[in-house]
């Protein structure tokens, strides 16, 4: 198989999830974006095409792009599936998308350097429904107030008392940080140690002193909740920090792991907002096949086919570079400025092709409810969330010249 | 040539400026989530001689001899500073006062005139039918068929001035006319309507020009609308880049304030390059109506263009320079993103009509 050609697994697994996003994601995204309420009904039936909230630890890896069992001297088909997954999620509605894959963010570094102990007990604390009657799901809890692009300075620290760490902090931005059931929490454990001593925590949703904030109003992907979660020394016993609480020194089962998970899912965000801006485009282009402009059939004007044109070579290159650095990581190849690319590039051919839309569109755009101006609304965290676009150009622009450019 | 403003431009400036900082600021953010202004902004606009503005003396308004657009435009791009939603509002009586003014017969300056000075204020708004979706059947009173808007103030409006083709016409008491209330993403406390119209009747006394004529008038009541646009969306782009420098200067990542890197500079510096532009070339039209030069509709047409362009990018890059924070409701950038769409998609595309004309031109040539 060759990287410009989907193989029969990743042809299925977009039919699937393409049949799924068509059917199931799109007749609920507007009143998902309007209400900006969470799509409890989609998690649920999302299990029936195994996107289940523990689908990761299960081996099904689809959403994540890690496979930490692989021979590393045979090729994953991993990441690729989790693009593939990805683009065609987000063409039905990213806020759902993410939504879905929120659980995913808590189980990935469960799945990486979790004992068996803490992912019995994650999917203990997953299993069932809760108050609500909601199926329960996870979060996972990195970013700070204010620690952003410069995820060095976390200020939520736990220290050890007796056999329990106790935690203390205040998160931000946290997907699923107010409805999840299961949390895993990163904080510092040694502040001489910097990033080494920075280390994950699997708790549950009833410990005392963990208590969800606000939950932010968004201006897109509004399906997927984003909320604060405050620590207030939440006691947790030992056994549940990440890679267990005997291999303390050295990183490898701490932040530099998350960072690593956090290059990891670039191509996929790349993927997702790829999956955007080709709703935007077929719109268009539906749009065009049918209409008409003053008596002239639309497609035959270059003023607007060029435009399409023009979004056509963008997507396609963003398609690629996505599919490129995935296929770098299921060929174990360090993929990070690739990785990069995908993503900044992905960033910003879904922000161009919805705005480009929004103009071709015109007032029609503005009203309640249109799917073009809510994908637009949707783009722009493209830009900002997994790494500003200004955070991967450093990355690239490091791997050119060694240096990172103020 | 002259670009310093003169004595009562200076107070206009400072007046509306005071209040779009303190009131529309003030009042944006709960307006933005309510969809719906204050009460108190219909009182304050009209205590600062909004709404009546365009209306003449003899009919109870303050217009007493030529309409400044220069005047409009500056105060426009105030307004925008504050809140587009609002801005929209205090500005929306000026296109059906100015239009029938100039073309009304006297039954139709009565029918609008006497509802906007009415005790309390009232309320008009204009739509301009760019994709040539009405069906009119003119047969001395018109019956017109089709959809109308989305429109600002039309929610709140007693009164609807309507561009289609070959016509122009203001048409009253809409309640009757399938007109539905919505709130869009942007301009939210804009009270924003709908409407669709089955054979609805026009009195031949409420329209104000037909064919060729309608169509100069036409050009007339867009150019002024494109630019009091302009100048607003100008005023959007620039309280973006207020809002986003004063960040910058505040968020600290990598031991320096943020606004110090390089790349946050540039998007800076060039949606300012953006927001001054706009500004000038909205004031250029408005001067050029103004002096009613030859290349007036031509120029608020550009500016128009123009200003959607900068504003839509001005707000996209300062909600990246708040970065995860300008994504949310609880700062000021999100809502300018949402607000910036409407300058560019109200009323039409222009840039497609430039080409569609000069495509016929060159076809004749």
């Amino acid at each position: 198989m060759d990287m410009f050609h989907d193989n029969p697994m990743l042809q299925g697994v977009r039919q699937m999830l393409g049949a799924f996003a068509r059917q199931m994601m799109r007749p609920v995204a507007v009143k998902h974006d309007q209400e900006e309420s969470m799509p409890w009904e989609l998690l649920k039936a999302a299990q029936s095409v195994g996107l289940t909230q523990t689908a990761i630890l299960d081996g099904r890896r689809r959403l994540t792009g890690i496979d930490e069992d692989a021979d590393p001297k045979k090729p994953r088909f991993q990441a690729r599936i989790g693009v593939a997954a990805s683009e065609e999620m987000a063409w039905g509605c990213a806020g759902i998308a993410l939504a879905l894959g929120g659980s995913g963010l808590a189980a990935a570094p469960l799945s990486r350097m979790g004992t068996q102990e803490q992912k019995d007990e994650f999917r203990r604390l997953l299993s069932g429904t809760d108050a609500n009657g909601h199926i329960k799901i996870a979060a996972m809890a990195l970013s700070e107030p204010g620690t952003g692009s410069d995820i060095s300075g976390l200020k939520t620290a736990a220290r050890l008392d007796g056999n329990h760490w106790v935690i203390r902090g205040s998160k931000q931005w946290i997907t699923n940080g107010q409805s999840a059931s299961a949390y895993v929490v990163w904080a510092q454990t040694e502040p001489a140690a910097g990033r080494a001593g920075v280390r994950g925590f699997l708790v549950a949703r009833d410990t005392p002193g963990l208590v969800p904030g606000k939950k932010e109003t968004k201006l897109g992907i509004r399906a997927s909740e984003t909320a604060q979660v405050h620590f207030e020394d939440v006691r947790v016993h030992q056994d549940m920090m990440l890679g267990g609480a005997q291999t303390s020194e050295g990183s490898a089962s701490g932040l530099a792991d998350t960072k690593k998970m956090l290059d990891a899912t670039r191509p996929a965000i790349g993927a997702q907002a790829v999956g955007i801006a080709r709703a935007a485009y077929e719109y268009l282009l539906d749009r065009v096949r049918g209409g008409t402009l003053h008596g002239t059939p639309m497609a035959t004007h270059q003023h607007i086919m060029f435009e399409l044109a023009d979004m056509h070579m963008e997507i396609t290159a963003s398609r690629l570079l996505v599919h490129r650095a995935a296929w770098m990581a299921d060929h174990h190849l360090d993929n990070v400025a690739e990785a990069s690319a995908a993503k900044a590039h992905g960033a910003r051919t879904v922000q161009y092709v919805t705005n480009r839309a929004m103009v071709l569109l015109g007032e029609e755009a503005l009203e309640p409810g249109h799917p073009v101006e809510k994908w637009y609304r949707d783009a722009k965290i493209y830009d900002i969330f997994e790494g500003t676009g200004q955070i991967q150009r450093r990355i690239i622009a490091k791997q050119l010249t060694g240096q990172n450019p103020t | 040539m002259d670009f310093g403003l003169d004595d009562e431009q200076q107070m206009i400036v400072q007046t509306i400026r005071r209040f779009a900082d303190r009131d529309l600021r003030g009042w944006a953010p709960d307006a933005d989530r309510a969809g719906a202004p204050p009460a108190s902004l219909y009182k304050a606009g009209s205590e600062l001689g909004f709404f009546l503005d365009a209306v003449p003396a003899a009919h109870g308004g303050a217009l007493d001899g030529a309409y400044s657009h220069t005047a409009r435009a500056l105060r426009g791009f105030e307004l925008g500073r504050g809140c587009a939603g609002m801005a929209a509002l205090l500005e929306t009586n000026v296109e059906p006062a100015l239009a029938v003014a100039t073309w009304g017969t006297a039954a139709a300056k009565q029918s609008l005139f006497d509802a906007l000075a009415r005790p309390g204020g009232g309320v008009a708004a204009f739509f301009h039918d760019s994709r040539g979706n009405l069906e009119i059947d003119d047969r001395g009173d018109l019956r017109v068929s089709g959809k109308l808007g989305p429109i600002p103030a039309f929610g709140q409006a007693t009164h609807l001035l309507v561009a289609a083709r070959d016509a122009l016409f203001v048409m009253p008491a809409l309640d009757g006319a399938g007109r539905k209330l919505i709130t869009p993403s942007g301009w939210r406390a804009a009270q924003w309507g709908t409407a669709t119209l089955d054979a609805h009747r026009v009195p031949a006394e409420l329209v104000l020009a037909r064919g060729a004529d309608a169509r100069a008038a036409i050009t007339d009541v867009l150019s002024w609308a494109r630019t009091s646009l302009a100048a607003r969306a100008a005023g959007v782009a620039s309280a973006a880049m207020e809002h986003a420098t004063a960040y910058a200067r505040e968020r600290v990542q990598f031991g320096q304030p943020i606004g110090s890197f390089e790349s946050l500079i540039r998007l800076r510096d060039d949606a300012l390059t953006g927001a001054s532009s706009a500004r000038l070339m909205a004031l250029y039209a408005a001067w050029a109506l103004d002096t009613r030069a030859p290349d007036a509709a031509d120029a608020a047409s550009r500016a128009r263009v123009h200003a959607g362009d900068v504003v839509a990018r001005a707000t996209v890059d300062a909600v990246q320079i708040f970065g995860g924070y300008g994504f949310v409701n609880d700062y000021p950038v999100e809502k300018l993103m949402r607000d910036a769409r409407a300058f560019e998609a109200l009323h039409g595309d222009e840039r497609l009509g430039r080409v569609l004309a000069a495509k016929a031109e060159w076809a004749n040539a």
